[in-house]
């Protein structure tokens, strides 16, 4: 049985979607949310905040996504969380190429903000099933 | 506290504004971009501009912009294109990214809806339509009371007898809505009747409608009459078309035809928006997507009003307009045009071309409802003036024959059955010629009062000239449309007219033609009428099948 998800680190650059995204996490998810304007910020503040589950917007003007990712895996504190990519690309070949990158699963960006939090607790009972 | 859903869909709206606000700003932004990038055509501006289109691509239909990911989707292919290629847009493919960013400044103005937000949490639902058919009679003369609640479950009322009043004191301790008829003298209590309504009106908001029935005309039972809640005093006898003239007044018993609406939108997440809420509350929607094909569903629709965007691929809703006001069928139904256009005087030139309204989106569901109905409350009371026959309120000639023609077309199209029939009452010249015009008027008023309440919503009724009826019955065949054409003429010919103390009944012959067997409306109508005149001839009183041509 997996743990109950609590605490998610949400990196995105824009602010209207950062605050769309954390009232959806928030208030229908009931999750405790760290939201990071940039990779590098992410990387600073991981490893207090301790996420169990990670949303990464691919495209980031500096660090993007995948490459944020890299650095996150270099932390021990964020080896080995899950990643969830969000993003407005959604071919088939990317989401295969992102999974390759180690992210669990990719979410579709424009997101409808009803459902997003529901999609995360799928996400992450699916990697912890 | 609202629940969680409710919640984020309050937070949400108050973000899709400050979303909708920052728009023009932004998009101003991917236009100097895209110029500062043209000029220099420095690979980094392309990556910036590159961004900054996908992040509205990403971010639109979040906020209730649709239309706004869907242009910046184009853009961002086009631009990636460009990075992948590595070497720089000609003059021709900068002209297409700039029009595209003039349609991004189109699709940002027109908030579709708030996108993700289910209808049912906006829009307004519709007063539940209560048909007040049940009727609780309260009179002591049983022989009366029976008659009485005969004669008025012919016209679709559902009659509860009291012969005595303890009993019926006690079903209206349990009962809130219902109509009254009360007769006024009881053994024992010449003032009966209004005693016992005394006790019910006590401690109601609203009164109890009641109609009372007397023998004795004075003006102390008349006074106490209304102090009770009396809405109408009849004296005995009772003239039966009076009183129902009444209770339908009083019950407004036909619920209203639903309102038609047609959405013209090339949007198909807008128009199914829009539709959604407009079908929430109460109303018939049909929607358009391509603006060419309005003319169809204009003729088989009927709508009561059409609800158009102004920018479309094609046409405009401005030419469209103009368009449909050429055909005089259409002259008078509302133009209401949706838009983000918030330009006096673009909106000003759009209604001198036909429109008659102008609502900006974005727009509230309830205000959306609301003034959609308003419109069409409006123009249906010119156009009843214009198709209704004034004796009767059913259609007038006219009318009938146009709905005819949209309706045979519909049902050979769609491959339903279909019946039309005509009715003529029999020797009503003789009714005429013996009581009277007046007396007259009060048969045919009784006859189309019973077919109008009788049958089915959908089906249409029509005063075809003088005595003479037709029945359009969508989804029947001619054997069911005997069924139902013959069960009306029984409850007609039992039927009592009261004059001056004398009763007598009437009767009608019907002729039906099936569509199944005829090519279309006019045939359709030749063989209804054959068959009506095979009816008469056959010895009145009768329906008669029209038999088709194979």
């Amino acid at each position: 049985m997996a743990d109950k998800l609590t605490r998610i680190l949400y990196v995105e650059d824009e602010p209207d979607i950062q605050m769309v995204a954390r009232l959806a996490l928030e208030t229908l998810g009931g999750f405790t949310v760290e939201v990071c304007s940039s990779g590098d910020e992410a990387i600073a503040r991981a490893p207090a905040f301790q996420p169990q589950f990670i949303l990464l917007d691919v495209m980031m003007p500096g660090m993007d996504g995948p490459t944020t990712l890299k650095m996150l895996r270099g932390l021990p504190q964020t080896a080995s969380t899950p990643v969830a990519f969000m993003t407005a690309k959604v071919q088939p070949s990317e989401v295969a190429q992102y999974k390759e990158l180690g992210a669990v699963d990719v979410i579709p960006k424009p997101f409808d903000p009803m459902a997003l939090a529901s999609r995360v607790e799928e996400i992450w009972a699916s990697c912890h099933g | 506290m609202a629940n969680p859903a409710e919640e984020l869909q309050e937070k949400m709206r108050v973000l899709r504004e400050a979303y909708a606000l920052q728009l023009p700003e932004k998009i101003q932004q991917v236009e100097k971009t895209c110029a500062a990038y043209q000029s220099s055509l420095d690979e980094e501006t392309l990556h910036t501009l590159h961004r900054m289109v996908h992040s509205l691509s990403g971010s639109g239909a979040t906020f209730g912009f649709t239309e706004l990911t869907r242009v910046a989707r184009v853009l961002e292919e086009g631009l990636k294109n460009i990075v992948t290629r590595k070497s720089p847009p000609n003059d021709e493919e900068f002209a297409v990214f700039r029009r595209q960013i003039s349609g991004l400044r189109q699709a940002a103005s027109s908030a579709d809806t708030p996108a993700y937000a289910p209808p049912d949490f906006m829009a307004t639902s519709p007063a539940p339509v209560e048909a007040a058919k049940l009727l609780y009679l309260v009179e002591d003369d049983v022989e009366l009371a029976g008659e009485l609640a005969l004669q008025l479950s012919y016209f679709g009322y559902q009659v509860r007898i009291f012969n005595r009043l303890d009993e019926f004191l006690l079903a209206m301790k349990t009962t809130l809505k219902v109509l009254v008829i009360m007769d006024i003298g009881f053994p024992g209590d010449q003032m009966g009747g209004i005693n016992a309504m005394r006790e019910v009106q006590q401690g109601r908001a609203t009164l109890v409608p009641v109609l009372y029935l007397s023998a004795l005309d004075d003006i102390t039972a008349r006074l106490e009459a209304v102090r009770t809640g009396g809405r109408a005093y009849f004296s005995k006898p009772v003239n039966i078309g009076v009183l129902v003239d009444k209770l339908d007044e009083l019950s407004s018993i036909m619920p209203p035809e639903p309102n038609r609406i047609l959405i013209v939108d090339d949007s198909v997440s807008m128009a199914n928006y829009h539709a959604a809420i407009l079908e929430q509350a109460g109303m018939t929607v049909k929607v358009v997507n391509q603006p060419m094909e309005v003319m169809e569903a204009l003729r088989e629709f009927a709508p009561d009003l059409i609800l158009m965007d102004i920018y479309m691929p094609e046409c405009n809703g401005m030419e469209l307009a103009g368009v449909i006001r050429q055909l005089e069928a259409f002259v008078s139904i509302p133009i209401v045009y949706l838009s983000a256009e918030k330009d006096m005087d673009k909106q000003l030139s759009a209604m001198s071309l036909g429109g008659d309204d102008f609502l900006t989106k974005p727009i509230k569901a309830e205000h959306l409802v609301s003034s959609i109905a308003t419109r069409i409350q409006r123009s249906r009371m010119l156009r009843s003036f214009m198709v209704r026959d004034s004796l009767t309120g059913l259609l007038n000639h006219t009318a009938i024959k146009d709905q005819l023609e949209r309706e045979v077309a519909r049902a050979k199209r769609q491959r339903t059955p279909l019946s039309y029939a005509m009715v003529d009452i029999d020797y009503f010249k003789k009714v005429n010629d013996t009581y009277g015009h007046p007396v007259g008027d009060r048969v045919i008023k009784s006859l189309s009062r019973l077919l109008k309440q009788r049958l089915r919503e959908t089906d249409v009724v029509g005063r075809y000239g003088g005595e003479e009826f037709a029945v359009i019955m969508s989804n029947t065949d001619g054997p069911t449309a005997i069924k139902v054409m013959d069960e009306l003429r029984e409850a007609f010919s039992r039927l009592s007219h009261l004059v001056e103390g004398n009763e007598f009944s009437a009767t009608f012959s019907c002729g039906i033609a099936d569509v199944a067997h005829f090519e279309d409306a006019i045939k359709l109508g030749d063989s209804a009428d054959k068959a009506l005149y095979e009816a008469k001839h056959a010895g009145r009183n009768r329906v008669v099948l029209a038999r088709g041509k194979h």
